[in-house]
């Protein structure tokens, strides 16, 4: 099945139609390695000759094709949006092993989002570093917006968790309204953000942002 | 802008009658209350564990219980 999205067009400023999925296949990953990963070394490459390296994004090194076993997993799930013929952007979420932190839900099962990239055209950052500009806005916030419909249909309640990445960490506790529930240090230190039912019922009636 | 659409990605169900000793349906329900979900979702949960916990067995590794004391012990998964 796939669902219609809006993604704006930052060349028109109009909004465009795009489509969400769920049947991700190997193919995906590989246009991620064919059509994302150059993109992504190139600007990399830019970025480390200006001495900038603290740009450098946290995930450059991410290799999708590596998730190939784990499209046979009922604990994993993947989300992708394709516009104009190409992904735009793919997350996975997996249903076990993680567990709400926030005391209020400590113990419950939720939703986690294990990885989530957008296509190098849509990040500006990178865009940025290649002098190029960027195609759509909207593609993480509509996968993001999946993940927590995704929670509700499957009785989770709206319950969410991730490790955020620095990059990432005001995206997730200042415009989505997660609460953000301590570093993990045995996750590179990085960021639990978590949302509880009542904040995921907030952000999708558009009080977070 | 998902609202009331994304559940027809889920649309194409079976559905099954499960039998289960009084125990066992107390168990559930505990359990249930417990992680705050519904029966159904409880049942997937176990099934997305298992599956999960047998391809990892199959593939050679071993499933581990840490303490508090950092101190593992294998479980045995018959």
């Amino acid at each position: 099945v796939r669902l219609p999205v809006e993604l704006l067009d930052n060349a028109t400023g109009e909004f465009v139609e795009a489509e969400l999925f769920d049947e991700i296949t190997v193919e995906h990953f590989l246009e991620t390695k064919r059509t994302w990963r150059p993109l992504v070394l190139q600007a990399r490459r830019k970025l480390l000759a200006r001495g900038r390296e603290d740009l450098v994004p946290n995930y450059a090194h991410w290799d999708w094709t590596t998730k190939e076993p784990l499209l046979q997993m009922l604990a994993m799930k993947f989300f992708g949006i394709e516009c104009g013929g190409k992904l735009q952007g793919i997350v996975e979420i997996q249903m076990v092993g993680y567990e709400c932190r926030v005391p209020t839900q400590r113990g419950r099962d939720l939703v986690y989002v294990d990885y989530l990239q957008v296509a190098p055209w849509n990040v500006r950052l990178l865009m940025d570093a290649l002098g190029k500009p960027t195609q759509f806005r909207g593609v993480g916030s509509r996968l993001f917006e999946a993940i927590v419909r995704f929670s509700l249909d499957e009785g989770f309640k709206g319950r969410v968790g991730l490790h955020s990445l620095p990059s990432s960490e005001a995206f997730y506790t200042r415009e989505c309204g997660m609460t953000a529930a301590g570093r993990d240090r045995a996750k590179q230190n990085l960021l639990w953000c978590e949302f509880t039912p009542e904040q995921a019922q907030t952000f999708l009636t558009g009080g977070a942002r | 802008m998902l609202k009331g659409r994304m559940k027809r990605m889920n649309q194409q169900r079976r559905t099954m009658t499960l039998n289960l000793s009084e125990q066992e349906m107390r168990v559930l329900e505990d359990l249930s209350t417990q992680k705050d979900v519904n029966k159904t979702t409880l049942i997937r949960q176990a099934l997305r564990l298992y599956q999960l916990v047998s391809a990892r067995l199959d593939r050679g590794e071993k499933l581990f219980f840490e303490d508090q004391k950092r101190k593992k012990a294998e479980l045995m998964v018959l």
